[in-house]
């Protein structure tokens, strides 16, 4: 692929397999990218073709049974405290205040007390939750915990935002209005983002880039350059030519089935 | 079908043709005559509305109608009478016998129960976290836990002599195997969403426990306090009738012996008080400190019935 100088996340190599009573699964096979900086990356493909199962091995939840992660051209071992995660299930600890919660990564990395909270309740004014600081996260709704869960990530002030299908439970409404909130803050903040998911309008609304993967086993088929004008937000870009020949190049490379959730096996 | 209590008039307009439906005729019909609602009727709908608390009344009525009745022909040596008994509770109430009794017994059942818990918790917590020591101690655990605890009440009288401190580790005994063996299953039940929050955010494993792994596993460790509340008060009371006869369990004994049966039956509904009021404190803490339990197992189940409806608030 292009030149790797100026990567700010480097795959090489990477295999992993989850070995089974019945019959072990390839999730990842010799999977090597990289992702530029300040780049939204999207990783797209069908159930079982092993993108969770990459972004939980960046930001070490998972470890690879082959192959490097380099972050700045350091290879990691079992994450970095220069990255975030954003989880499908939000995941937000329910005995923690919202505020709480959001200085969850701030606690891991020794930040004082009173700055914690300092910049707690800057990054709930940026997602637009400051009124519901001291409020228990399950009074919420489940955008509103999403947003807490962004923030969450964000109060790190993380070089690399790693988002795992983060508006996967989310009705559409609430989904496309996440979609246009996360590309204003990364274009404001400039954070590198890679971002899982399997809703093909909904990466290449946010991306610079799509690597599509398939499964049986886990692989990178193709990287797709999305080359549509930004802003993207304001007018329905699914509606634009060159965004409608994407979709259907992208959903052809996946093959028939893509969409559907009964194909592949879980994870 | 059974028809609905009247409405007051104004929800069902007499100019309207009436409706199909047995209950909105009959009610159409009182609204229409246009005087207040029948005081016979009205009588009706309280009894309709307050018919458990009625019930509920009622058979606490008959059994101590019949109580008191018994006494007439059965030896009140055996269950005594509702009004024997009440003036038991009042004479050992004044002389201090029960209220100084209804403490010790209090005291040594929160003393057991807390060193319980600090052994509980901590080595539940110890065998989820540390692979080695729940290798380690996973066959003593099954061991004890297996061994009826009531055995051990004369080894506590061996070690700890006959006093209080006998009766406080025999309680002790009793309560630390639930609290263990739920903390520990909650530690492994926690084990995935939460903790990989703290991983992704730079816990390490100190932090990991004591920020996520503990209260992630409060819920598990209430369920442990419940039941070790129960089987405690029965170590309660058999350590006091057995070790040195101290406190309710002491006094139970005592009157047992002397067959003294209204005694006998003040003291025991005094132990039934004690117990209640520890589950109901135990309970005011947790609303109180711990909403979250309540509220999220609630959701949990509101979603898994219905995908997308609002979660009702925990009612039981």
């Amino acid at each position: 692929m292009t030149d790797d100088r100026q990567a700010v996340l480097e795959y090489a190599g990477i295999c992993k397999t989850f070995p089974g009573a019945q019959r072990t699964v390839v999730a990842l096979d010799q999977v090597s990218f990289h992702v530029r900086p300040g780049e939204f990356v999207s990783l797209v493909g069908p159930s079982g073709c092993g993108k969770t199962t990459l972004l939980r091995i960046t930001d070490g939840l998972e470890t690879a049974d082959r192959g490097t992660v380099s972050l700045d051209g350091t290879a990691l071992s079992g994450g970095s405290q220069d990255m975030a995660y954003v989880f499908q299930d939000i995941n937000l600890l329910p005995w923690r205040s919202v505020s709480k919660n959001v200085e969850l990564g701030l606690e891991g990395r020794r930040v004082p007390k009173a700055e914690r909270r300092a910049r707690a309740m800057e990054m709930l004014e940026m997602v637009g939750l400051a009124a519901v600081a001291d409020d228990p996260p399950y009074t919420l709704s489940g955008g509103m915990q999403q947003r807490v869960g962004v923030a969450r990530a964000l109060a790190v002030r993380p070089k690399v935002l790693l988002m795992d299908e983060p508006f996967g439970q989310l009705d559409n409404f609430t989904r496309e209005a996440l979609q246009v909130e996360i590309a204003e803050l990364w274009a404001k903040l400039g954070t590198t983002i890679v971002f899982v998911t399997h809703d093909v309008d909904e990466a290449i609304f946010l991306s610079d880039r799509i690597a599509l993967f398939q499964p049986g086993p886990g692989r990178l088929t193709e990287i797709v350059e999305i080359d549509l004008p930004r802003p993207r937000s304001g007018y329905d870009i699914r509606a634009e030519r060159r965004a409608i020949e994407l979709h259907a190049h992208i959903v052809n490379q996946l093959g028939v089935g893509m969409g559907t959730p009964a194909a592949g096996a879980a994870r | 079908m059974v028809p609905e209590p009247a409405p007051t008039g104004s929800l069902v307009d007499p100019t309207l043709p009436p409706r199909v439906g047995v209950a909105q005729l009959l009610s159409a019909r009182d609204a229409h005559g246009g005087q207040a609602v029948p005081a016979r009727a009205r009588l009706v709908t309280w009894l309709r509305a307050h018919l458990n608390l009625i019930a509920r009344l009622l058979a606490i009525a008959v059994f101590l109608g019949v109580w008191q009745a018994s006494g007439a022909f059965l030896n009140p040596l055996f269950v005594s009478t509702p009004a024997n008994v009440v003036s038991a509770l009042g004479s050992l109430i004044g002389n201090g016998q029960l209220p100084a009794a209804f403490l010790r017994s209090l005291v040594e059942m929160i003393g057991g129960l807390a060193v319980a818990a600090v052994l509980g918790v901590g080595i539940g917590l110890l065998m989820g976290r540390v692979r080695l020591a729940e290798k380690a101690l996973d066959p003593i655990v099954a061991f004890g836990n297996a061994t009826p605890s009531i055995a051990l009440l004369p080894v506590m009288e061996v070690w700890f002599g006959i006093g209080m401190a006998a009766r406080v580790a025999f309680i002790t005994v009793i309560c630390t195997w639930p609290l263990l063996v739920n903390t520990y299953a909650g530690v492994r039940a926690v084990r995935g969403r939460y903790t990989d929050v703290g991983a992704a955010f730079g816990f390490g494993p100190w932090r990991q426990t004591w920020k996520i792994y503990l209260p992630g596993t409060v819920p598990f460790i209430f369920v442990g306090i419940r039941i070790a509340l129960a089987v405690g008060a029965v170590g309660m009371i058999l350590g006091g009738q057995e070790i040195g006869q101290s406190g309710l369990g002491g006094l139970t004994a005592d009157f047992g012996s002397y067959s003294e049966t209204a005694d006998l039956v003040a003291t025991i509904v005094t132990t039934t008080a004690l117990a209640i009021l520890l589950f109901a404190a135990f309970r005011q803490l947790q609303a109180w400190r711990f909403p979250w339990i309540a509220a999220t197992s609630a959701g949990r189940r509101g979603s898994a019935a219905k995908r997308g409806s609002i979660g009702r608030r925990g009612s039981r």
